[in-house]
């Protein structure tokens, strides 16, 4: 501590801030003082009467130093700025902000100060003798190049002691404090962050964030005697040394560093919930009563029971489209499956198992919906070629037989309907006899499909096949009602299956002169029909367009199909009309026909040689006993073909005029019943569900391949909707590892292992064939 | 979508979607995890087929074409399950090889939502970005003309008053006449507003509880919280903790049965009764809560038979008038609880919400009134009642407050505004902007689920998929495999930083207008706006 020296031994050049009564301003007391300094002044009194500032910014001093005693009333500010080497002693209180941002004057006041003492203040000394008010030793710092500051107070401090402080070093003595049971007033240290606080007795708390209470160690104390003699020396109070000694009634504050303010104690709310929260609640927390369900914290990528969504092998759960679209229910992919697995005789055979007729109807009679409905021809890809497999199962060799149930059950009618419902009845171990009124069995087939159309070979050997399934029957049975409704007592069961051969005809003027289809294509069958060189065929469906194709042969020249709408006939049947050369005209109406031709609504007439009416057939019901329900001229029957007679079935055109293919399957679809109903079993559903198209994968195909050489290829590139092919797609697509083949024997199954899937889907987006389905998970709750 | 399939009128191309999905083929793992995150199934594995020419060069070798088929993330197209945006797949992915991007244009989606003749129902708020509230700003900055104050350092008392608070003289005359005088709370003035167990999932619903007690036991804030209308967890109802709650009375009368029976063991009352009149994303039309979030427990809580749709109605049945539906409703209420707990009604912002006002004045059971604005959220609620219908909250409040201050009762019935605040994050700035223009206290949802949880909705239709219980992050669902994704501690601490953050913030805002001790309610001299007519008519300062 720099003491000034004395130089003048001289009385104080008094300095009156009221000479004369009349109080000068405190810019004018200002401008004396530091007159008085550059004249060589160094000790001065002041009689302050409320000036501003007293005492800073005396630099003029130098190392000297200035002395100023202040006696009167100083205003605010008392040694505000003030400088190193200014000494200010004032006898009495001072007014606020004593040593504002005061930069080194040692400032002593004998009584109390008021607010804001050492407000800003960063090097000096402060010495109060008395209390001081709010917010002293606010905003304090301490410069490293300087000592730092010290604020000494005999009394306490008013509220918001120390707020902001940075630095510097406050002492609050505690003596005859103006609040004896809080010597640092409310809310000391807010906002601390530098600097120490020697205070003596009780305090209401401070600002726990910002200070903490340190052990006052060896070194403090020293420091705290050495300067506590200084101040009391200061202000004339050195009497009070021994009862202000006392080591324990001193403590010591501190500011929190960063790093402290930080880590402050406060509970995690970890064990917020452990101490507080469930331990009010209970086990479980909030509804830990109501619910078992474990509600820990999982990961967004989670395997097991967690997966919102689980893979599953669908193997076969659902029909191809082939065999969902086949009347019958040939399982076609099945079929061409076996052959890609080598197991060509299997697959010819299987054919069987479906229809009497798969070598006619598959490869030359059929529209073929399979292939229409192929997945393949839904993206511009050339179906699958059931014709190939169709043909080939000319070859296939009968099943072996069940032995007969005891079971009878009587079918009238010998066409495709009726017998494919024998050969089905049979193969399941029931006896059916077939009863047809025309000489030979097979109906359409043997009478009227025209030979352009089907080597007759194939459907004779066919047709052989069935008679060794079926021994019984009874050709040239026509029957009336009794006839039939005696069957109906003899047999367990009765199918009507006689198709519909009479002929619709046109209520024109010469009606008589025309010929029906079926009589023309049954002639033409027979080698008996004969034909002009120009036909009109009124009707251009797909019997007539048979009708054409016969009548080419025959030799006509000019072949018209006329009709009164946009003609129905579709596929081979058409396009073999159009290659011989038939010309379809509609809507046209048929008016009359002459003998030279047909005359139409419009008075134009075509002429003709022969007229042949092909618009359609109506079953004769005249056979039909009492209680079996008709409309409109066709057999009533539910879903499953049963008539209003429960022990009566009715299949085939004379329940609606149909495909080939559409009377096998109702055939087969009664066997079935029948069989079913027999054994007392719930009638199984007659097919599975067909895959949803979107699930097979086009993408690992060529799009680019329009035929099929042979059975091979066929098999090769067929979608396989619905059935595994075994390829091991989802084993190396699986990006988890989860999915494993078991050889199962003779077979094999693919496993998902849930501790390792994730449920992304992968499997069932790569299938090709659409076999693995991403399903939701049970709930969980 | 395959070309050779035909078309239908919602056939879209990803083109035509909301939400695209960018894939980086270089960049993909193919580790399966997007499309096993993926809440709505909008990505797939796909197959794709690569043609690869190969020219002849100088004809020595013939033309060759092959094929070739590789694996990719696939986007679906179907309406049913167009991405979300919700970007869950780029949370997980590895190699940030996927992120959805919003369509450059006015996607083609929104016009086939409707299928089966079923608006479009979703979660979430109004989709129109931005609020008023964000315009206003604080323009009274004290330096010198009132004690400045430290929001840092300071002491405030930043709490309000729930309840009716009567003028001395009446209070005596009450306490005189009845030995009753009605109950008021000292409370934060920002609730955290009504979303029910059941909207929410039981992981949040239990954090922002459980957030809401730390806040009360650990750091001395009041903070209260609204059940919604989904009844209360029994071991809640008696609990301490119940004091933190405000119990929600909505038109669907869940869950009260458990509330009654509570009543006998009730270890201390509830903070308030909120009875729902109206909500401001749905103004008009009752809660929904659908059935694939209520499943047992839910049921359990609610008095309901699992796995069923269930709304509430628009209105509370028998009632027949403004007066009956106000004054039986807080009578009823009033009287379970001995008339110690204070009853308001809280109603969707409208034109005609002076008229519920003015009754409440004549009704000295009515403890105040909760207006909830145009922008609030919900968790299921059709598109066009959020979008199209409802009442903006500022105007609604300012006029409630004016209307009060007519009567001289400004300081009787406090008003609660809720609907929107902090839509754009701006939590305290809007809370604060609606206590100056005269609410006593603030109600917010949405945003806690933000803040509180990490939820990813959107005013520009991020997500949104609260009303079908697929949160991705298990805010609003009730499926545990995805409400596990959320952690209550995690859900309670962020309720406290919120709450901290909002205190600290809502300092900010006050220090400089001098107040420390009492809330600006109505303080409407320190707000200004840019915008002259939105300044006419909210009586604040246009500034520019």
């Amino acid at each position: 501590m720099n003491e000034p020296r004395q130089r003048h031994v001289s009385p104080p050049l008094v300095i009156s801030g009221r000479p004369a009564g009349e109080r000068v301003s405190s810019r004018v007391l200002e401008e004396q003082i530091q007159a008085a300094l550059a004249a060589g002044h160094r000790r001065l009194q002041i009689e302050a009467y409320g000036q501003h500032g007293i005492g800073g910014r005396l630099w003029r001093a130098d190392a000297e130093g200035v002395s100023l005693r202040i006696t009167g009333h100083p205003g605010q500010r008392v040694g505000a700025m003030g400088f190193p080497a200014t000494r200010i002693e004032v006898f009495g209180p001072a007014s606020d902000d004593v040593g504002w941002l005061n930069a080194g004057a040692e400032i002593t006041v004998h009584g109390h100060a008021g607010n804001g003492v050492a407000n800003g203040m960063a090097q000096g000394w402060i010495y109060v003798g008395g209390n001081i008010g709010a917010r002293g030793m606010t905003m304090t710092k301490h410069n490293p190049r300087f000592d730092p500051p010290e604020l000494w107070v005999l009394g306490s401090a008013g509220d918001y002691f120390g707020e902001f402080m940075a630095g510097g070093v406050a002492v609050i003595c505690g003596h005859a404090a103006q609040a004896p049971d809080n010597v640092l007033g409310y809310r000391p240290l807010v906002g601390m962050v530098g600097g120490r606080v020697f205070f003596r007795g009780p305090h209401a708390g401070f600002s726990q964030t910002d200070a903490r209470l340190a052990p006052i160690g060896d070194s403090d104390w020293e420091w705290l005697s050495v300067r506590l003699t200084a101040f009391l020396k200061k202000i004339s109070r050195t009497e009070l040394l021994k009862p202000l000694s006392e080591r324990r009634d001193w403590q010591l504050l501190v500011a929190r560093r960063p790093n402290e303010k930080a880590g402050r104690a406060v509970r995690a709310v970890a064990a917020f919930h452990r101490e507080v929260w469930d331990a009010e609640l209970g086990r479980g927390g909030l509804i830990g009563d109501l619910s078992p369900v474990d509600r820990g914290v999982i990961p967004l990528i989670v395997t097991g029971d967690l997966r919102r969504f689980i893979p599953v092998w669908e193997n076969q759960k659902y029909a191809a489209p082939c065999e969902a679209s086949c009347p019958t229910g040939i399982p076609v992919q099945r079929r061409w499956q076996l052959i890609r697995e080598g197991r060509v005789e299997e697959a010819v055979d299987l054919a069987l198992a479906y229809t009497p007729f798969p070598a006619a109807v598959c490869g030359y009679l059929c529209p073929n919906l399979c292939m229409a409905s192929c997945t393949r021809a839904g993206a511009a890809m050339a179906p699958v070629d059931t014709t190939q497999i169709g043909q080939a199962s000319i070859r296939a060799k009968l099943p072996e037989l069940p032995p007969v149930s005891g079971k009878r059950i009587a079918v009238i009618g010998g066409g495709p309907a009726g017998l494919s419902v024998a050969w089905q009845l049979r193969l399941r171990g029931h006896e059916a006899v077939v009863y047809e009124r025309a000489g030979r069995l097979g109906g359409k087939f043997t009478r009227v499909i025209p030979d352009s159309r089907i080597p007759r070979e194939v459907i004779e050997t066919e047709l052989g096949r069935v008679k060794e399934i079926v021994p019984h029957v009874y050709l040239q049975q026509p029957l009336g009602p009794e006839e039939t409704a005696r069957l109906r007592e003899d047999f367990d069961y009765l199918v009507l299956a006689t198709g519909a051969q009479r002929p619709r005809t046109l209520p024109v003027p010469g009606i008589e002169r025309a010929v029906s289809a079926l009589d023309f294509l049954e002639a033409a069958k027979a080698g008996t029909a004969a034909c002009g060189r120009r036909v009109v065929i009124i009707g251009a469906g797909n019997v007539g367009c048979d009708v054409a194709t016969e009548a080419h042969r025959l030799g006509a020249e000019s072949i018209t199909l006329i009709d009164v709408q946009t003609p129905a006939s579709f596929g081979k049947e058409r396009r073999a009309a159009e290659a011989v050369g038939a010309t379809f005209r509609w809507p046209v109406t048929t008016a009359a026909i002459t003998a030279t031709g047909v005359r139409l609504a419009d008075g134009e007439e075509i002429p003709a040689d022969t007229v042949i009416v092909s618009i359609g057939e109506a079953p004769d019901l005249s056979f039909l006993p009492e209680g079996i329900a008709v409309e409109r001229g066709f057999v009533t029957v539910n879903a499953e073909y049963r008539t209003s007679d429960p022990k009566v079935f009715a299949i085939g055109d004379l329940v609606k005029p149909g495909l080939l293919t559409e009377a096998i399957g109702a055939g087969r679809r009664v066997a079935q019943l029948i069989c079913d109903e027999s054994d007392g079993r719930t009638p199984a559903p007659f097919r599975r569900q067909m895959i949803e198209k979107r699930r097979v994968t086009l993408e690992y195909f060529d799009p680019r391949i329009v035929a099929f050489g042979d059975l091979a290829q066929c098999g090769s590139q067929c979608l396989s909707c619905g059935a595994c092919r075994d390829c091991g797609v989802c084993v190396a697509v699986c990006p988890q590892g989860a999915i494993r083949r078991h050889d199962l024997s003779g077979t094999y199954e693919y496993v998902v292992d849930a501790r390792l899937c994730i449920g992304c889907g992968f499997c069932a987006g790569a299938c090709p064939c659409g076999v693995w389905n991403l399903e939701e998970n049970f709930p969980l709750e | 979508m395959q070309p050779e399939r035909p078309i239908t009128p919602s056939t879209l191309s990803v083109k035509d979607l909301r939400w695209q999905i960018q894939w980086d083929k270089e960049a993909c793992t193919l580790c399966g995890k997007c499309t096993a995150v993926c809440p709505v199934n909008a990505i797939e594995l796909g197959v794709f087929r690569k043609r690869l020419l190969e020219p002849p060069v100088g004809f020595q070798e013939p033309p060759a074409t092959v094929y070739r088929s590789y694996y990719g993330i696939r986007q679906k197209t179907d309406p049913a399950y167009a991405c979300v945006g919700c970007a869950m797949c780029n949370l997980v992915c590895p190699n940030n090889a996927i992120a959805p991007a919003r369509a450059d244009e006015a996607d083609k989606l929104r016009f086939q939502l409707d299928r089966g003749g079923q608006p479009r129902r979703r979660g979430g708020r109004r989709n129109a970005p931005g609020v008023l509230l964000d315009r206003i700003k604080f323009v009274r900055i004290s330096m010198l003309t009132d004690p400045a104050l430290d929001a840092g350092r300071h002491e405030f008392e930043l709490r309000t008053l729930l309840g009716r608070v009567l003028p001395p003289e009446e209070n005596l005359k009450h306490l005189r006449a009845q030995g009753w005088v009605p109950p008021v709370r000292e409370i934060y003035p920002l609730i955290i507003g009504g979303m029910s167990f059941g909207a929410l999932s039981p992981t949040m619903w239990e954090g922002l509880q459980m957030g809401v007690a730390y806040l009360n036991e650990e750091l001395g804030m009041p903070v209260r919280m609204c059940t919604g209308e989904g009844g209360c967890p029994p071991r809640l109802l008696r609990s301490r903790f119940l004091k933190y709650v405000i119990l929600q009375i909505a038109s669907g009368y869940f869950g009260w049965d458990e509330i009654l029976h509570a009543l006998p063991e009730m270890k201390e009352d509830p903070c308030a009764i909120e009875i729902k009149y109206g909500q401001g994303a749905k103004p008009g039309d009752g809660g929904l809560l659908m059935w694939y979030k209520v499943n047992r427990l839910i049921a359990a809580i609610r008095g309901v038979p699992p796995g069923v749709n269930l709304p509430s109605p628009p209105t509370h049945q028998t009632k027949y008038s403004i007066e009956e539906s106000v004054a039986k409703m807080i009578q009823s209420m009033s009287m379970a609880w001995g008339f110690r707990v204070p009853v308001y009604p809280k109603i969707s912002g409208t034109s005609t919400a002076l008229a519920v006002l003015n009754n409440l004045t004549r009704n000295p059971y009515a403890a105040g009134l909760a207006i909830d604005g145009e922008d609030g959220g919900t968790g299921a609620a059709y598109n066009v009642s959020m979008n199209h219908m409802g009442h903006p909250i500022a105007s609604n409040i300012r006029d409630g407050y004016l209307t009060l201050v007519k009567l001289g009762m400004q300081n009787q019935l406090p008003l609660f505004a809720g609907g929107g605040i902090g839509k754009s994050g701006n939590l305290a700035a809007n809370a604060a902007a609606l206590i100056m223009l005269g609410a006593s206290g603030v109600q917010t949802g949405k945003y806690m689920m933000q803040a509180a949880a990490g939820c990813l909705g959107s005013e520009t239709d991020r997500c949104n998929i609260c009303n079908i219980g697929l949160c991705p992050k298990g805010i609003t669902a009730q499926d545990p495999r995805l409400y596990r994704r959320l952690n209550v501690d995690d859900v309670a601490q962020r309720v406290v930083d919120v709450f901290l953050s909002f205190d600290t913030e809502l300092k900010k805002i006050v220090a400089p207008l001098g107040r420390s001790t009492s809330l600006p309610i109505g303080m409407s001299d320190a707000l200004g706006v840019d915008d002259y007519h939105t300044a006419e008519r909210l009586g604040i300062k246009y500034v520019v």
